[in-house]
């Protein structure tokens, strides 16, 4: 192998984690209103998504108050609750997301909290 | 997760209580998940998949009335006059400056209570606040169907504490899938601060800025003595007028006499039926509707509105009436018909000897002095029936001033590029005219 092709190989090599942090996490929060647990479900995502997904995030905030039908059409039953939308697999978490380790783990970013 | 296999009641009174409560979402969700959250009080909501609702918890909704209760604090707060409105008008809520405002204004300036419907407040508006009134019920219901994002308005207003004008500005509020709208009322000054004339007492109902305006604007009203204005002002009312609206046609019984502030009216003779051709222009410097004044009760020309813009006008039966009592009205009235009929004389020897070029030259020179200024819409078949022509020798001669840069023309819109050159390039007969008429300032 040329000293050439060697060089390529790496550069090709440090692209690849950057191509998983530009993968967007699609995440669609459930809350009522500004009830205090859907005000601290927001305040504790956005500050994780914030600190972890560094921007590479689309969050929805759904008020199951304004929107009733939609709430139940996606399968929501209590709020606040949080659904992770893409990329697969997909999950939910039930609460005021205080425990950022379930959160992570949820999202699938445990080894983003390790680092 | 399917809800309705989660849900095993779809009753929904009865949880007032936090014990209810609990007792309901354990019977309706099965979830181990949703039960510890909700065991570890980190739920708000559980929805009702029978009423399709979200039922709150009691703490949830104790924190959303307290949280009420700080909107309604600090909408108290606010230096703003501020009331909420639902989507049918009804006041829902107002803050302590628009109570103390209420209270002051008995009324007065859209000033509704709490429980008062604001658009029936707008229907019942008198006098000089009517056509504000509508147009602000009119600019609520564009808010609310999302067709405007804001509606601002400059508002005039009478009361027991005077004449006033405020801005109100009426903004959207989402809330709970239910929309409101914002009131805001700021700006609050009195008319006479702003330089009302002498001799109008703001306590004088029918009274108003823009009566005010018009006098000052409307130059045979402007020549009355203040006494005699004063005793006018309640017959009068502002109106705005449309490009192409006609006031009357040959014939007809003249129910109103207009006095113009910005928009000249046509005077037409009509031959035939069909062919018309302009014997007169007033603008700002008169009366539509002479004949009343000469005795008459119908019109015999058509009057037609040259460009949008505001008048006042009266009703004939109390025109008649202040005509006889006031020498006065009689003398400005007089001064001006003779001045006019010198311009409908004007206009019949200019029609039969002068070409086409200066004649549309002079009428653009007398258009210009009414309308106060340069750039104005006009077709050229709208120009032919004013001057008696066929359309395409207006265009031949509108062409010739083109080419003369004195004018300028795009599909309609002329403007005067060159008022000297334009006056050189048309007929002695305005100059006859313009004296008659001195230019408006």
């Amino acid at each position: 192998m040329t000293r050439k092709n060697a060089m390529t190989r790496k550069k090709k090599k440090a692209r690849s984690p950057d191509t998983s942090l530009a993968t967007v996490v699609t995440l669609r929060l459930y809350v009522a209103g500004r009830a205090p647990n859907s005000v601290m479900a927001i305040a504790n995502l956005q500050a994780i998504c914030q600190q972890y997904l560094k921007g590479a995030y689309k969050l929805e905030i759904v008020d199951v108050c304004e929107q009733p039908r939609r709430a139940l059409a996606d399968g929501v039953l209590v709020t606040p609750s949080l659904a992770k939308v893409s990329p697969a697999p997909s999950s939910n978490i039930i609460g005021n997301l205080s425990d950022t380790g379930i959160v992570l783990a949820a999202l699938g970013l445990n080894s983003a909290a390790a680092s | 997760m399917n809800p309705e296999s989660l849900l095993t009641s779809r009753r929904r009174s009865g949880l007032e209580t936090e014990a209810e409560f609990t007792r309901w979402v354990r019977q309706v969700v099965k979830g181990a998940a949703e039960l510890q959250a909700f065991e570890a009080g980190q739920i708000d909501a559980v929805m009702d998949a029978g009423t399709n609702r979200a039922v709150l918890s009691p703490l949830a909704r104790t924190a959303l009335q307290g949280s009420n209760r700080f909107v309604r604090a600090l909408l108290d707060a606010l230096p703003v006059e501020a009331c909420v409105l639902d989507a049918a008008g009804t006041v829902v809520t107002t803050n302590r400056a628009w109570r103390t405002f209420v209270d002051a204004g008995a009324g007065a300036g859209l000033g509704v209570r709490e429980g008062a419907n604001f658009l029936a407040a707008c229907s019942d508006a008198i006098g000089i606040e009517r056509a504000h009134a509508t147009a602000v019920a009119r600019g609520f219901r564009k808010v609310l169907a999302g067709v405007r994002q804001e509606y601002s308005r400059q508002y005039v207003c009478s009361g027991r504490i005077g004449y006033w004008t405020c801005t109100l500005t009426i903004a959207p509020i989402i809330s709970d899938g239910v929309i409101h709208g914002l009131i805001t009322r700021e700006n609050v000054r009195a008319i006479r601060d702003a330089g009302a004339p002498r001799g109008v007492r703001p306590t004088n109902a029918g009274a108003s800025a823009a009566m005010s305006r018009a006098r000052t604007r409307n130059r045979l009203l402007a020549t009355l003595p203040d006494k005699e204005y004063e005793r006018l002002l309640s017959f009068l009312e502002p109106v705005k007028l449309r490009y192409g609206q006609v006031l009357y046609e040959p014939g007809e019984r003249i129910e109103y006499v207009y006095f113009p502030i910005d928009c000249p009216v046509s005077l037409l003779s009509v031959v035939d039926g069909d062919q018309s051709l302009e014997v007169g222009l007033v603008g700002a410097e008169g009366m539509i509707g002479t004949p009343l004044a000469l005795g008459g009760t119908t019109s015999s020309v058509r009057a037609l509105v040259q460009g949008n813009g505001t008048a006042v006008r009266m009703h004939a039966e109390h025109f008649q009436k202040r005509l006889k009592r006031s020498p006065a009205l009689r003398r400005a009235l007089l001064k001006f018909i003779g001045e006019l009929m010198m311009q409908v004389g004007q206009n019949a020897a200019c029609n039969r000897f002068h070409v086409m070029e200066k004649r549309l030259a002079r009428w653009l020179l007398m258009m210009r002095e009414r309308l106060a200024s340069s750039s104005f819409y006009l077709t050229h078949g709208f120009l032919a029936d004013m001057l008696g022509a066929r359309r395409e020798s207006v265009t031949v001669s509108a062409h010739k001033l083109k080419r003369q840069k004195l004018i300028s023309y795009n599909r309609g819109n002329i403007t005067i590029l060159d008022r000297r050159g334009l006056e050189a390039a048309c007929c002695s007969c305005f100059q006859q005219i313009k004296i008659v008429a001195p230019e408006s300032g």
